[in-house]
């Protein structure tokens, strides 16, 4: 009797669960559509697609909340209108110019506009964050609850998610199969070069594609407001975070390409997010977790890592792709020996005079800024390490420097050890972390590489910061103390910036040492060619394990600078995983790869917002995440980045110059022989 | 017991038997052809003794070892080297390069922590030994030039001194002739031969080049929808009525 009446119990809890997870799964599953959408047609994996969601998103509630316009209007506007526009735009005016690049090249662009897309629109709109949202749907009285069966409930606004997605879900169906746009869609996906020939126009083709998807990305933004806890009161970018995570994972399913499998794995996650929210225990605190915001990442990490089909993925194949000029590889140029020698000049010359004002003039405001840039051009060399000269893409870069900056923090609150000796081992923990982390995704690879590490970095904040054995409990704060070792006393500003310099050139040295040994030379094989490298016996995976760990490393000493320098760990504020993805995008932007780009990476990255766009510009400091993500589109023609490829540009010019006027210079007899040293390396470090 | 030998591989695809119960077999020191027409399965074949692909049936084994599950790195560890058919090379690495990382894996002193140390550095005796082997193929002086530098024939023999920095007891040759001349092909077959004699390894070669193959090797194998039709001395097999029949007809027919 008794049994009986439970089981019927827990048939009801898991039919009700089973209705308040589809609308939850079906916003999945139009985000996931969306992504495979762009997918096939354009080889982009585009990351962006939670900055679409969040314009369309707070369009709708500029509009309906803070104007008053009329639901439908405010929807016209926000999704019919806005959403598909700004994919043509994003189409037209970028991903159509680099057709013939590498995924990765594509995501690192995706991802600069990731940053930059939600903060050019609230510069633009004036969007005012502090204002609660209120989770207003896009159905009059959404909250209204019925009662399927009599006794299961639901909202208006979950009716409303389900029904528009499966009718979108139909339709895409229906124009794939029955319409001519479909047809040809299909065909490019096939063969893009092979379908031209057929006379079919592929970038119309792709631009119809792109505005579908970013269409349906904005639909989803506003779908998935009233519905979603991420989202909260204050509508921001990041809040779409765990959504686009399940909705990756739902993608993943069907290997990125497979429309159905998109959908159907979107319904299922939703489905087995409110299964393990009522049915899993809540007793221990990995099951509590596991229901509530680990769910999305631990998810897609288990599907990249056991779903068989993502092993079986094979580059796509366009009989024709020959005809496109190859892509440029990531990072791969070679500079002459005479660049960096010149180099090498410049930068004494320029750490010389920096030094000298540093020492001497300059207030404490602008030497806490320059220990700063020193502390984040440690962290950015680990990027230079394992982008730069691995030429993958990891975006957990963030995690493993927050790793450094909480393990000198526990060290010296817990056990009372020199916070030095803490942050070498938080670099050991971040260490191996990373070799365990990446053993599993690393022979996958490119996206799916990036897309774990992006998977772990938001698990990392979501989940284990909370922890008080990892960020620390509230009864003890944040607090850092500065190192005092090898009897000197690193407390004053003046003596922990020697410190941190000291340090920035000791690793700076570690990246040259391995980019010059077997290590590099290990790296640079794999990266042109990886059948070729294991032919000689390489394991491909070993050396980016190795490589990945070191990184992580690196950021950790970092990381745990910051700490020492802030005197806390100012978590929030430095290593959110958004952050992350602005480290990377400018790190690529201003050279990945040379130990200078990294420090001009850390430069820019602290001055830059403070004296070029606040002091001289009078800017907000938030065009900074602007100018840089929309720079990230010239990661796929200057995959060496900005700076490095101007120098190049100059030196050839200088060279130029110098070869015309050589026969009059030579007449002149000492002073030709006393040029300056770039013309001493002839062979030009030229661009591919 | 020959050196390199694959008995009895079979390799379906769904459903088409692109290699069906081959035995070929390889001595030290050989110069062996492997010919056929389009899709008669040498690729499929090459790919099996290489690791890439897993036969559905039979054994690949190598001085006496069976080494049928390795994968390619294990393999290329145990002493086979290979070119590849379209060129593969590092591309932003120098000629020199290639030969150097190519010997570190061989000797195996890579390791992270010489390098922390500045001890992998590339280290004078390792240069001139690259230098030696590039001097003997004909690229002496090139060492530092970028890859992207060398013509295709060049290129070719980069990819044997790669190979051969490993000290490989048997190199596969994916079809070294495609995309080089009749003069170009000769050159390399000369070089490959001078090199050979002063080595000392064997040489399975995949090859469309029946002219090539008539005049460079010693063994000939020839398959045709997937089966070995016929094998033995090349002068014999080249004029075999049947190999000219089934493959070089097609061949002449295919080309023209």
């Amino acid at each position: 009797m008794t049994a009986s009446v439970l089981a019927a119990g827990v048939l009801e809890d898991t039919i009700r669960a089973f209705f308040q997870g589809l609308p939850i799964g079906a916003g999945f599953a139009l985000v996931a559509m969306s992504f495979v959408l762009t997918y096939k047609t354009s080889g982009v994996f585009n990351l962006a697609f939670g900055a679409q969601a969040f314009i369309s998103a707070a369009t709708y509630f500029e509009l309906h909340v803070r104007r008053d316009w009329p639901i439908w209007s405010a929807v016209l506007v926000a999704v019919v209108l806005v959403a598909p526009v700004l994919g043509l735009l994003l189409e037209r005016l970028i991903f159509r110019h680099v057709h013939a690049s590498s995924a990765v090249a594509k995501l690192v662009i995706s991802l600069g506009l990731l940053v930059a897309l939600p903060e050019l629109f609230k510069l633009i709109v004036d969007y005012n964050r502090e204002q609660p949202f209120g989770a207003v749907g896009i159905i009059p009285d959404g909250t209204t609850v019925y009662r399927l069966f009599g006794r299961y409930p639901v909202t208006r606004d979950e009716i409303a998610a389900f029904v528009i997605v499966v009718a979108a879900a139909l339709a895409l169906a229906a124009l794939f199969r029955y319409t001519r746009l479909g047809l040809r869609i299909r065909a490019v996906v096939q063969s893009p070069r092979m379908t031209e020939l057929n006379g079919v126009n592929a970038d119309w083709v792709s631009s119809g594609s792109w505005m579908l998807s970013s269409f349906f990305a904005g639909l989803a933004g506003v779908l998935l407001v009233p519905t979603t806890s991420s989202l909260g009161t204050v509508l921001e970018p990041t809040g779409y975070f765990p959504i686009v995570i399940s909705a990756l994972a739902a993608a993943a399913l069907g290997r990125l390409v497979s429309l159905p499998a998109a959908m159907f794995g979107g319904l299922l996650l939703g489905v087995v997010t409110t299964q393990m929210r009522t049915h899993v225990p809540r007793d221990n605190v990995i099951l509590a977790e596991l229901q509530g915001p680990a769910l999305p990442y631990v998810m897609l990490f288990a599907i990249i890592v056991f779903w068989p089909a993502i092993r079986r993925q094979v580059a796509g194949a366009d009989p024709l792709l020959g005809v496109s000029p190859p892509p440029p590889a990531l990072a791969a140029t070679s500079r002459s020996k005479g660049m960096t020698i010149y180099t090498r000049i410049m930068a004494l010359a320029f750490f010389t005079a920096v030094g000298i004002w540093t020492f001497g003039y300059a207030n404490n405001f602008w030497i806490s800024r320059i220990t700063h840039s020193v502390i984040f051009s440690i962290i950015f060399l680990s990027i230079v390490v394992f982008t730069g000269l691995g030429g993958q893409i990891a975006l957990c870069q963030v995690t493993f420097a927050a790793i450094g900056a909480f393990g000198a923090m526990q060290f010296a609150q817990r056990w009372d050890i020199s916070v030095i000796v803490g942050m070498l081992a938080g670099a050991a923990i971040a260490a191996a972390v990373g070799a365990v982390l990446s053993i599993p995704v690393m022979r996958l690879g490119g996206i799916w590489l990036a897309i774990a590490t992006l998977a772990f970095a938001l698990f990392f904040h979501d989940v284990l910061v909370k922890y008080s054995w990892v960020g620390g409990s509230l009864f003890h704060g944040r607090g850092v103390p500065r190192p005092e070792f090898l009897g000197v006393d690193f407390s004053s500003r003046e003596n922990f910036l020697i410190l941190c310099v000291a340090i920035l050139v000791l690793v700076g040295v570690l990246v040259i040492l391995i980019r010059e040994s077997s290590t590099g030379m290990a790296l640079r094989a794999l990266r042109g060619s990886e059948t070729a490298a294991e032919s000689i016996g390489v394991i491909s995976w070993r050396s980016r394990v190795i490589v990945f760990s070191v990184s992580a490393g690196i950021a950790a000493i970092g990381g745990g600078l910051l700490a020492m320098e802030e005197r806390l760990v100012g978590y929030e504020a430095n290593f959110d995983p958004q952050t992350g993805l602005f480290w990377l995008v400018i790190v690529v932007v201003l050279g990945a790869r040379t130990v200078e780009g990294g420090i001009q990476a850390g430069v820019a990255f602290v001055i830059f917002p403070e004296l070029v766009l606040h002091r001289w510009l009078g800017l907000d400091g938030a065009w900074r995440f602007v100018l840089f993500g929309f720079a990230a589109i010239s990661f796929a023609r200057h995959p060496e980045g900005l700076l490095e490829h101007g120098k190049r540009r100059s030196q050839a010019m200088m060279q130029r110059m110098f070869a015309r006027r050589q026969p009059t210079m030579a007449t002149a007899g000492a002073a030709a022989g006393a040029g300056p040293p770039t013309d001493a390396g002839a062979e030009t470090g030229d661009e591919p | 017991m020959s050196l390199l030998v694959a008995d009895g591989i079979t390799k379906r695809f769904a459903g088409i038997t692109a290699v069906n119960d081959v035995h070929i077999a390889l001595d030290a020191g050989e110069r062996v052809g492997l010919i056929g027409p389009n899709g008669a399965g040498k690729t499929t074949l090459f790919n099996c003794l290489l690791g890439l692909l897993r036969p559905d049936a039979g054994s690949v084994s190598f001085d006496g070892q069976n080494i049928t599950r390795l994968p390619v790195y294990r393999r290329a560890r145990l002493g086979i080297g290979r070119t590849f058919q379209r060129v593969e090379l590092f591309s932003g690495s120098s000629v020199r390069d290639h030969l150097l990382f190519a010997h570190r894996i061989r000797s195996g002193t890579g390791a992270l922590w010489k390098d922390v140390l500045g001890l992998g550095l590339p280290k004078p005796d390792e240069i001139e030994r690259c230098d030696a082997l590039l001097e003997s193929l004909g690229l002496g002086g090139m060492g530092d030039e970028p890859i992207e530098a060398l013509s295709l024939g060049q290129s070719r023999l980069v990819e044997v001194a790669r190979a051969l920095m490993t000290q490989p007891r048997v190199v596969l040759l994916d079809e070294p002739s495609s995309g080089l001349d009749r003069a170009e092909t000769t050159a390399l077959a000369e070089t490959l031969a001078r090199i050979q004699s002063e080595q000392d390894f064997g040489m399975l070669l995949v090859e469309h080049d029946v002219e090539l193959v008539a005049s460079f090797t010693e063994r000939t194998y020839v398959l045709n929808f997937g089966k070995l039709i016929t094998h033995g001395p090349t002068p014999e097999v080249m004029g075999d009525p049947e190999v000219r029949a089934a493959y070089l007809g097609d061949f002449v027919a295919g080309t023209s």
